[in-house]
């Protein structure tokens, strides 16, 4: 289907973070009352676990032509469902392994641990996905020939 | 290949007298002499069909899951890699062990069908026979006998194959072969990959995808592709668009590799199949090889262990902070 | 078609430049060396590649796409929402070295496309094109086109026959289309110098050895086969992938699809095959051809009977792709002779 989006002229990337209910939505939250600064660039979908989260969705959504994918879950041994960040990490380290390998810069997926008290951090964290692929561009992997 | 066809013939004719299996898949003859094709047998009666030769590519563990419901035992010819393959799908309980017997062959590597015309500059009607012959095959021509170093002409799963016999067998026609001279390293392709850089590597598996025709041969050859629905065909959610461009390409042959992550044998159908020539062995092989470096995990070698994906260890490597 | 077939000559160290001069006012496709051969649209007559027995993908797909626009729509906060036609073919094309057999199959497609209902989007492209045929002296093993009256050295279903007769072709127009073509190009074409008919007749000897196959009344006696036990065996060994109907050259299925985004979408067209599970899924979840010896059943009677009481025509030319690139080696030329020969029904 040919591109029908409008061609920006400023890039601002579009990074979806996939947030933890039990942690890092709540960091969301608090990094909100906390009133931080951050950049505008991530959009939040609420998961029960970052186990929840396939590769399946991460591929899609940069194959859609997102920017960034980001997965945020609770800190190894936090985890509300016991075990569900310790599998999300295994797949995470393969996943992007076979990113990079197929030409999709590493920076483009990320997986980090912000817990519900880490307001600040969940701050930083954006900002630093937010910078990291700003720097690298749009991801034209689909434009690639 | 010291295995004859007659050797698996007879053992297989008398597995049917002794009523130890109802049903035998294997390969017979095909259409013309560079090809062969799988054989299903109800009785001892038509075992002459049988053949064993270097063209025996395909792997037969899939068809394991189309028999599942027959009375009896169902036999089958296995490879080196076609076994792990049956480990695999002993892993996953989709057969059942006491319900298939398994006849093991040593196989010391599968011609390459388009190699071989390459190699010895002829035509497919040209061929008339290919046979084992130690470290070399020995092809029967029109214009007589010549003899194709194998590391020439062999499929490029079996340049790096590591399991020549069967880890699984009810019975070993033959003897074992402990390992191929010829195989060195195993992710030399990987590498090579490795090494570029990502605009390098985009535009390498953007070509190669957007050649895809999205036939799904090498998902139905794939004896680990078992889903009763597959995703891809899944109407709602809708996770592949049924147009054929660059980007649903992309998410079909990731997602698939990561879904025969820890599965995959490197059996090659996929890439056998794939009338494009698209190499995704190459995409399988880096899974492979992750996954032997992070959790030192080889699939297809023991029904007992766990596919490292299902598992985990709270010491595992931490890349994320 | 002309009355009088003019016959032309070109040397071979011209053509590349002949093609060139093509991409300029026509959009090429021609034969392109990948893995294997394609037919792809080209910028420089260099591009393209003389060494084929024929393409791995026919060259229908520059008439039925495998995905292909149909229109657009977005929303338009001023006029409110709005439907976009796609733009039609813009430019004549050419097809250059499309072998008999995949002239035939246009044939058979224009039966389907231009019958009982019109088909725009192909017509368009169809009558836009004109299609320079390369005459077949060395076929593949798999080829059986002479069993279905195809002569591969002929330029029947083409506008313009190139025959390769050794340091020149042999060039001839078969319609007027073609004919108009070899004018415009004149200064590219030489008178022949005599020899040529000779020269082809010789180069014709290799393929009297072709696979010819009896198909006389195969659509009755198909009849007789449908739902037997004839297809348990090739059910079981298929593996329901969509090889042999998306490089088949005459199967023309397809699906009708949207996509959509926030700020609007488009409906695309894009190729099916009767051996997917999906393609007779009903929305109740019923599916009238439940498994893969149901599915097999139906490509080969579509091809070999429905086809035939349809339009007169058997839905094969004998390109032999599918035979080639089956993973199984389904073939149906084997098919073919057992359903022929009676065998089929003793199974």
């Amino acid at each position: 289907m040919p591109d029908i989006k409008e061609v920006q002229t400023e890039f601002k990337p579009k990074i979806l973070a996939f947030c933890c209910n039990w942690c890092a939505y709540a960091g969301a939250d608090l990094a909100g009352v906390s009133r931080f600064q951050m950049p505008t660039n991530v959009r939040v979908i609420r998961v029960m676990c970052s186990g929840r989260v396939p590769p399946e969705l991460v591929i899609r959504a940069l194959a859609n032509g997102l920017d960034g994918v980001m997965i945020l879950g609770c800190h190894p041994g936090d985890c509300h469902y016991s075990e569900g960040n310790y599998l999300t990490r295994r797949r995470a380290h393969v996943l992007k392994r076979l990113l990079s390998y197929i030409g999709i810069e590493p920076e483009r997926f990320q997986l980090r641990w912000v817990s519900a008290a880490e307001g600040a951090k969940f701050s930083a964290v954006v900002k630093e996905a937010t910078d990291k692929i700003t720097a690298l561009g749009p991801n034209r992997w689909v434009d690639k020939k | 290949m010291k295995t004859s066809s007659k050797e698996v013939q007879d053992s297989v004719k008398k597995l049917f007298e002794d009523g130890r299996i109802s049903h035998f898949i294997g390969y017979e003859a095909g259409s013309d002499s560079l090809r062969v094709t799988p054989c299903f047998l109800k009785s001892g009666q038509t075992v002459s069909r049988l053949v064993w030769n270097p063209l025996c590519a395909n792997n037969l563990a899939k068809y394991l899951l189309d028999l599942r419901k027959v009375e009896g035992k169902v036999g089958i010819l296995v490879k080196g890699c076609d076994s792990r393959s049956v480990v695999e799908l002993l892993k996953e309980n989709q057969i059942e062990r006491d319900r298939v017997f398994i006849v093991g062959v040593p196989c010391s590597g599968i011609v390459d069908g388009e190699k071989l015309l390459a190699v010895l500059g002829i035509s497919p009607g040209d061929v008339v026979a290919v046979e084992d012959g130690g470290d070399a095959f020995l092809v029967t021509t029109r214009e007589g006998k010549r003899r194709v170093r194998k590391e020439q002409v062999l499929r490029g799963e079996c340049l790096v194959c590591r399991y020549p016999t069967p880890v699984i067998y009810d019975v070993l026609l033959g003897e074992a072969i402990p390992s191929l001279p010829w195989v060195r390293d195993d992710y030399s392709l990987v590498r090579e990959l490795e090494e570029l850089s990502a605009e390098e590597k985009a535009r390498y598996w953007n070509r190669e995808l957007s050649q895809c025709i999205r036939c799904y041969a090498c998902r139905n050859v794939c004896p680990v592709c078992n889903c009763p629905e597959c995703i891809f065909d899944k109407k709602a959610p809708r996770w592949l668009s049924k147009a054929n461009d660059i980007s649903e390409n992309l998410v079909y042959h990731l997602i698939r590799a990561f879904h025969v992550a820890g599965k995959c044998v490197d059996c090659g159908e996929c890439e056998r199949a794939c009338p494009m020539g698209i190499p995704l062995r190459r995409l399988n092989k880096k899974v492979e090889k992750d996954l032997l470096e992070l959790f030192g995990y080889t699939a297809g070698i023991d029904v007992e262990q766990q596919p490292p994906l299902t598992k985990y260890q709270v010491g595992d490597l931490d890349e994320f902070l | 078609m002309v009355n009088q077939k003019k016959s032309k000559v070109i040397e071979k160290g011209r053509l590349t430049e002949l093609l060139d001069k093509l991409t300029q006012g026509y959009h090429l496709i021609a034969p392109v060396q990948a893995k294997d051969v394609s037919f792809r649209r080209v910028e420089s007559g260099s591009e393209v590649t003389l060494d084929y027995i024929n393409s791995v993908l026919s060259p229908k797909n520059a008439f039925f796409s495998q995905t292909e626009t149909l229109f657009r729509f977005f929303r338009d906060d001023n006029r409110g929402f709005q439907i976009e036609p796609c733009v039609e073919a813009d430019r004549e094309q050419v097809i250059f070295g499309i072998r008999p057999c995949d002239a035939r199959s246009l044939r058979l497609m224009d039966m389907v496309f231009n019958g009982q209902y019109r088909d725009s989007y192909y017509l368009d492209k169809r009558e836009k094109t004109t299609l320079i045929g390369l005459a077949c002296f060395e076929p593949d093993e798999t080829c059986f086109c002479p069993t279905f009256g195809i002569d591969p050295a002929s330029g029947e279903d083409v506008d313009i026959l190139f025959s390769d007769i050794g340091d020149r072709y042999l060039v001839e127009a078969s319609t007027e289309k073609g004919a108009a073509l070899l004018d415009k190009f004149a200064g590219f074409f030489v008178e022949p110098r005599g020899d040529e008919e000779q020269l082809r007749k010789a180069r014709k000897a290799g393929l009297a050895r072709m696979k010819k196959l009896d198909v006389s009344a195969i659509a009755d006696k198909m009849a007789p086969l449908y739902g037997g036990d004839y297809w348990d065996s090739i059910g079981l060994k298929c593996l329901g992938c969509g090889i042999c109907t998306y490089l088949c050259p005459t199967c023309h299925c397809f699906d009708i699809g949207d996509v959509n985004l926030d700020e609007g979408g488009g409906r695309f067209r894009c190729w099916d095959s009767c051996m997917f599970p999906e393609f007779t899924l009903m929305a109740s979840g019923e599916n009238p051809r439940p498994n893969r010896k149901t599915r097999i059943q139906q490509r080969f009677f579509h091809k070999l009977k429905y086809f035939y009481d349809r339009n007169g025509e058997l839905a094969c030319v004998g390109c032999g792709r599918c035979i080639r690139y089956c993973p199984v080696n389904i073939d149906i030329s084997q098919i073919i002779e057992e359903v022929a020969s009676g065998k089929a029904g003793n199974d």
